[in-house]
């Protein structure tokens, strides 16, 4: 990551969750929620890397990710 | 002879027995399977052109003059019928009287001119199945008669009498191919085009021409239009300026491609007063009435630039040099946008402003910043593209006049709020991260591949969102602290990081599913096995 780039934009990432919730994030809130998501994305690039290995593309494709979508999303289900 | 005739009726006639059979008790079919037998590829019939020559009484050769003289007796080794055999004098020998001997040279001269093989005396005469056949056409030819139908059959068939819809009847009348001069000044037909003015016809002041009061000429597209080419900068397109009717005294102005006639009415009235815009425009046409604001606006503007040292307006002596009118644009209403969609909004409106201002300076021959300058040429060349576009009356240049300041794509959620979506920016350099991390280091993320994260990305924080807010109401809190996203994180970590280890204890799985789990998965060769192990929970779970 380059230090003069921010990491995420906090306010987008408060606005966003703050119209799915409809309530007011604390102060800090935001990096925890940041820190959840990126561990979900690393949990949805896995299983999409292995499912694409299985069944033997060079990358990962849309479609692997479509197909892992729903198991990482559940996993992170509250 | 029975048995072929039983098989073959046709081919064994009674009187096979003849002269011309080859010999006893062989029947034409016969001798064809024989030849067939022996001859796998007969060559072309040997025949005798008919101009050969006259049979000489009964005696028959195939032998060509040079081969050793036969009796007549036995010269001949089938007999063959008819005139096709050629006629061989009984005693032959080198030739010895003239007259002999130049019909010797001519026939072999006749025999080496290439094409031609009539002569065929030097080769084996062989029987054909042609031949075969031929002897047997003579045999039945005597007795067989060409075949007549009993009933009678119509000599020209029925024709299809689909077809002969179209031809039955009197001929129609062949059309006239000039034109009848009655006909050439009737203007009544609908094909021909309207009649063009060049001008708009007098009308009273008074008189509602809204719908008429432009006259379409010739477009282009606006592709090919060619003053695109020359937006370079505004102190070249001055020429350009004054051909668009930059002309004052001129009753009639070109606005793109519409010829419109000067608006004759207060010029100051219309643009300060709202009420007296009403009037005017009485219909309730406001893109006509935007579309002839901006092009007041830019008359203006373009007078005072170019008679920026002369004398002002005749009709309004103190009206300022030049007048920016902002169009307005229609934007998109934001009912529920709370601070951020407002700040946005602030934004874009200093934008505007910033932007009219380097408009004034760049017209002003105010050239200090290229930025400012740069800005007012995109400007003017907006503003001439979107003049054409008016024309067509599409709010399609309104859309794509600015694609990169235009506002992000919103979305509301269920409570009614918008928000916006995540970067993908930062997603894919997160993705990218990953991906580097797991192994597939330098492949790149396809535009799709991004697409399906992004989805991913929405349902999360939107999942994300709803759990955390659900807490929070079950804490008695108005606003989600970190200690919900902890409980959050602590939910993940509690049902699937420490799934392998005790994979049983969250999960509503019965027993058999379980002890499945157990003996099935291989847990220790496994590389990655917690993922290995969740994945294959969830398979079970989601059954």
């Amino acid at each position: 990551m380059a230090p003069a780039q921010s990491l995420y934009p906090r306010s987008t990432l408060k606005r966003i969750i703050k119209a799915h919730s409809n309530k007011a994030l604390a102060k800090n809130t935001d990096i925890m929620i940041f820190l959840d998501y990126t561990l979900f994305l690393q949990d949805l690039l896995r299983e999409a890397s292995i499912r694409s290995k299985q069944s033997g593309e060079r990358g990962i494709s849309a479609r692997s990710i479509r197909r892992v979508r729903d198991m990482s999303l559940r996993k992170f289900k509250g | 002879m029975s048995e072929s005739q039983s098989e073959r009726p046709r081919v064994a006639p009674r009187n096979s027995n003849a002269n011309e059979a080859p010999a006893d008790g062989e029947t034409a079919y016969s001798n064809l399977r024989q030849l067939a037998g022996v001859i796998p590829n007969p060559s072309t019939p040997f025949r005798r052109a008919s101009s050969a020559g006259a049979i000489l009484g009964g005696q028959y050769s195939n032998r060509t003059p040079n081969v050793a003289i036969r009796t007549p007796g036995t010269a001949a080794r089938t007999p063959r019928g008819g005139p096709a055999t050629r006629p061989v004098p009984a005693r032959r020998g080198p030739p010895t009287t003239p007259h002999a001997i130049r019909a010797l040279r001519e026939r072999a001269n006749a025999a080496r001119t290439p094409g031609q093989n009539r002569r065929r005396s030097g080769r084996m005469q062989r029987e054909t199945p042609r031949d075969a056949l031929r002897d047997l056409s003579r045999i039945l030819a005597r007795t067989t008669k060409p075949i007549q139908p009993s009933p009678q059959l119509e000599q020209t068939p029925r024709r299809n009498p689909a077809l002969d819809d179209f031809d039955e009847g009197p001929d129609p009348v062949a059309p006239r191919l000039s034109m009848a001069l009655d006909d050439m000044y009737e203007d009544d037909s609908i094909h021909e085009a309207p009649p063009r003015q060049s001008l708009l016809p007098d009308l009273p002041d008074d008189v509602d021409n809204n719908t008429i009061q432009s006259l379409e000429m010739g477009r282009r597209a606006l592709s090919e239009d060619p003053r695109a080419r020359f937006a370079t900068r505004i102190s070249e397109r001055f020429a350009d300026l004054n051909e668009l009717g930059i002309d004052a005294n001129s009753e009639f102005e070109i606005d793109g491609t519409f010829l419109n006639r000067r608006p004759t009415f207060d010029n100051e009235a219309l643009l300060g007063d709202g009420d007296e815009d009403g009037e005017v425009f009485t219909e309730e046409n406001t893109f006509e009435f935007r579309a002839f604001m901006d092009q007041e606006s830019r008359r203006r503007s373009r007078q005072g630039d170019l008679n920026f040292t002369g004398p002002p307006d005749n009709d309004e002596p103190d009206e300022p040099t030049f007048r920016f009118t902002i169009p307005q644009r229609p934007r998109r209403p934001s009912p529920g946008a709370e601070a951020g969609g407002d700040e946005r909004a602030v934004d874009e409106d200093g934008e505007y402003d910033d932007e009219g201002e380097a408009i004034l300076a760049a017209q002003l021959g105010d050239y200090e910043s290229d930025n400012a300058e740069v800005e007012a040429d995109l400007q003017a060349y907006r503003e001439e593209s979107s003049a054409i576009d008016r024309s067509l009356l599409s709010p399609a240049p309104e859309v794509t006049k600015k694609p990169g300041r235009r506002r992000k794509e919103l979305r509301t959620s269920k409570y009614g709020l918008e928000y916006p979506t995540f970067p993908p920016a930062t997603v894919k350099r997160l993705a990218a991260g990953f991906m580097r991390s797991h192994g597939n280091g330098n492949t790149k993320i396809s535009k799709e591949t991004l697409a399906a994260i992004m989805q991913a990305t929405d349902w999360f924080f939107e999942q994300a969102a709803e759990d955390l807010a659900s807490y929070a109401e079950h804490a008695e809190r108005k606003n989600i602290d970190e200690s919900d996203v902890v409980t959050l994180m602590k939910r993940y970590v509690t049902g699937y990081l420490q799934m392998p280890e005790r994979p049983l204890t969250r999960l509503p799985i019965d027993k058999g599913k379980s002890m499945q789990i157990q003996h099935h998965f291989p847990w220790h060769r496994s590389s990655s096995r917690g993922s290995f192990c969740r994945r294959y929970v969830w398979r079970l779970r989601r059954n």
